[in-house]
């Protein structure tokens, strides 16, 4: 062994022995994400048992008491898509100010004019009002989909009826039914994937808390430096490259490890498999262990007080996650953000980790992507060395 | 044991920012030989220090040990240094053992000589029965202990030492600088900072008073002392608790500016024009809930030395710390 490497693997398993010292925090560290993916995993799985469509928690407010009105609401409180009962206006405005649920629907005086509707006639249309929370907007339009849909089938059985010389009895329900048969199928470009969302969950979380690691392992050089154990340092021949891979390589080293245990648990509790590439993958995971180092060793070039470098890492750590799809899918960004997401490291990890998990995808197609993350990497190591080579060179000199 | 020059600082400056910290000084450390960097606040000591640990470059001057220039063999340099910053530099979640075995292997040292030389040092720094222990349990004085002998694992003939007794209380002050007569025994050539002239007075073969970056004096602590007067009044103590940096500062307002009162971690210094003045401030210090553990109130010889008014008195040769006196 040369004397160089000797000194790195010294400062490295220095590192080591610091990151294990404390074993509670260490584990922890290993928990956390496992933890975290397992949680958004839980949240986000529909498994193969939930058959039955998810019923739309909704509250009716009836202020019409015509005929009319009433089978409409009757037939809201028996439809199998929506869970409804009727109160009055003000318990609907609390409890959809208190999201219990978050929608309302409002049959006002004056609906029960819709009863003498003829089709094809213009007349003023009487009014439904949707009630919803502010976060509940979707459940907003849901609630309005169903309400259609029954005022719908209540006008056809009413107005329809004698065009089809039927009597109102026998138009039923199932003869009003859609005639014709929605399959509903999720699409993502591989024939033989599956999608299980705790693999997404798992490559997420796990990325999103290598950035973690690499800032927190950057706090730590950064405190050092602001020690008398770096004056020693820079007494003792050791140079400052070798402190910068050593500190690299260990950050990596515990980041890589990071993703094996957490990638294991995802394996034997939820199933989480690598469907694609297993290079591509270990590649992926060495990549986004160095892209961890390479945040960490940036973090200490450029953070300047520790308090500060933390706020704004947890920031960046935050956004660069929310934007790369690390918590949801991307598609449910809005455009601007999905073309500013291209920009991020965490979006390339993303999609070549989806891709050789659950997208099935081979070597040569998540390449790309490691390349592009290998070149963050590098972007971000040259920033950091430049910065402290001259910070370090300042010093020395006193000029900081 | 050879006496011959290890530590050559030759003419060196070095500028903080647009301040010359250091404005060329010169200085010879001998093998065998303990000199004392003596100065106010901001005089330049630890800069100095620093320049002759290889921690900061001099713009102008050259410093060497063994004629070995930092500046043409930064490596082999730092191979003769071993450095002691004044807060001890060690991994608090590492036992003794590890923290040794680490800076032991970035000199290099490794397989049976590391193993020796580590037993040897935590026996030397008397925690071989905690070598497993981690340094966050250690007290103070073990820290300092253990901040030495990790400076001393690969045997550099030059040992420097900034502030080093700033944090310790007069016993183990005295076993500091029982330790570093037997380094001199064994030949290490040492170099240390202080602002506390008594620890310079009797703890030093030779004093380097510093004042604004410049060497306004060099000698032998009694040369020095037998061309000054004993006029100023002086006290030097140890406080149970390091005082907050508030509390020190309420306490300078309320002696007034014409008492210097000083603080260096645990260490207290106080200087008036006369005993009276002295006194008085003194009883402000106390009456303020500050407890001295020791103080004592040598005649002020060599704080004229820095004030540039030599006048000649006869005074008694000091005591050293230890049963071992200075060289002379």
């Amino acid at each position: 062994m040369t004397d160089a490497v000797r000194l790195i693997v010294t400062l490295a398993a220095k590192d080591w022995h610091l990151f294990w010292a404390d074993r509670r925090a260490a584990l922890l560290g290993f928990a956390v994400p496992i933890v975290l993916a397992s949680g958004f995993g839980m949240i986000f799985h529909k498994g193969p048992t939930v058959g039955a469509a998810p019923k739309l928690p909704l509250v009716i407010v009836v202020q019409d008491p015509g005929p009319f009105t009433q089978a409409v609401v009757e037939q809201l409180l028996k439809s199998p898509r929506v869970e409804a009962e009727v109160v009055t206006l003000e318990e609907a405005q609390r409890r959809v100010g208190d999201r219990r649920p978050g929608v309302a629907v409002v049959f006002p005086l004056g609906f029960e004019k819709l009863a003498a509707w003829t089709p094809g006639v213009a007349k003023a249309r009487p009014r439904v009002e949707v009630l919803h929370h502010p976060l509940a907007s979707s459940e907003g339009q849901w609630a309005e989909g169903v309400v259609s849909e029954a005022v719908m089938k209540r006008l056809a059985r009413e107005k329809m009826a004698p065009i089809a010389a039927f009597t109102k009895a026998e138009f039923t329900d199932e003869a009003l039914t859609v005639p014709f048969v929605v399959e509903t199928t999720a699409v993502s470009g591989s024939a033989q994937e599956h999608f299980n969302a705790y693999t997404h969950s798992f490559c997420g979380m796990t990325l999103q808390y290598l950035l973690f690691w690499g800032m927190e392992s950057g706090l730590v050089l950064l405190r050092e430096r602001r020690q008398s154990l770096w004056l020693r340092m820079r007494s003792a021949p050791v140079p400052l490259w070798a402190v910068l891979v050593a500190k690299a390589t260990s950050t990596a080293a515990i980041a890589v490890l990071q993703v094996l245990t957490t990638f294991a648990f995802g394996y034997a509790v939820f199933g989480v498999t690598i469907d694609g590439s297993v290079v591509g993958f270990l590649l992926l995971a060495f990549g986004a262990g160095l892209l961890a180092a390479a945040t960490g060793l940036l973090v200490a070039a450029v953070g300047g007080t520790e308090a500060r470098a933390r706020s704004v890492c947890i920031l960046a750590i935050l956004g660069v996650s929310m934007l790369g799809g690390l918590w949801l899918p991307s598609f449910v960004l809005p455009g601007w953000a999905r073309d500013l997401a291209l920009a991020l490291p965490t979006t390339w990890a993303m999609r070549g980790l989806d891709g050789v998990t659950w997208q099935g995808r081979g070597l040569v197609e998540v390449l790309p992507n490691v390349g592009v993350v290998l070149g963050f990497t590098a972007a971000f190591l040259m920033v950091a060395v430049a910065r402290f080579v001259t910070s370090e060179a300042r010093r020395r000199r006193g000029w900081a | 044991m050879t006496h011959s020059t290890a530590l050559l600082l030759d003419s060196i400056r070095v500028r903080y920012g647009q301040r010359l910290a250091v404005d060329g000084v010169s200085l010879a450390v001998d093998r065998g030989e303990i000199v004392g960097l003596l100065g106010p606040n901001g005089s330049g000591k630890s800069t100095t220090l620093a320049a002759a640990a290889g921690i900061i470059d001099p713009f102008e001057g050259t410093v060497s040990i063994d004629g070995v220039r930092r500046d043409q063999s930064a490596n082999r340099y730092a191979h003769r240094v071993g450095f002691v910053p004044q807060e001890p530099a060690l991994y608090d979640d590492l036992s003794a053992e590890a923290n040794l075995q680490f800076f032991g292997r970035l000199y290099g040292l490794h397989g049976l000589t590391l193993r020796d030389r580590v037993n040897d040092a935590l026996y030397r720094a008397r925690l071989d029965d905690r070598k497993t222990a981690r340094v966050s349990t250690f007290s103070g004085g073990m820290k300092q202990r253990l901040n030495l002998a990790v400076a001393l694992l690969h045997e550099p003939t030059v040992i420097l030492l900034d502030e080093p007794t700033a944090a310790l209380d007069p016993v183990s002050r005295d076993n500091l600088f029982a330790v570093l007569y037997d380094l001199r025994e064994q030949g290490h050539a040492i170099l240390l900072t202080t602002h506390h002239l008594d620890e310079a007075e009797h703890g030093c073969d030779r004093i380097a008073v510093l004042e604004a970056g410049k060497l306004v004096a060099c000698g032998k602590p009694w040369d020095l002392i037998r061309a000054q007067p004993a006029g100023r009044a002086v006290l030097y103590g140890h406080s149970r608790e390091v005082l907050p940096k508030f509390f020190q500062k309420g306490l300078k307002k309320r002696v007034g500016p014409a008492v210097e009162l000083e603080f260096t971690g645990r260490r207290v210094r106080i200087a008036a024009a006369t005993q009276e003045a002295l006194g008085k401030a003194l009883a402000i210090v106390l009456s303020d809930g500050v407890r001295l553990e020791t103080f004592r109130t040598p005649p002020g010889r060599l704080e004229h030395l820095v004030r540039g008014e030599p006048t000649p008195v006869a005074v008694p040769e000091p005591e050293p710390y230890s049963a071992e006196a200075p060289r002379s």
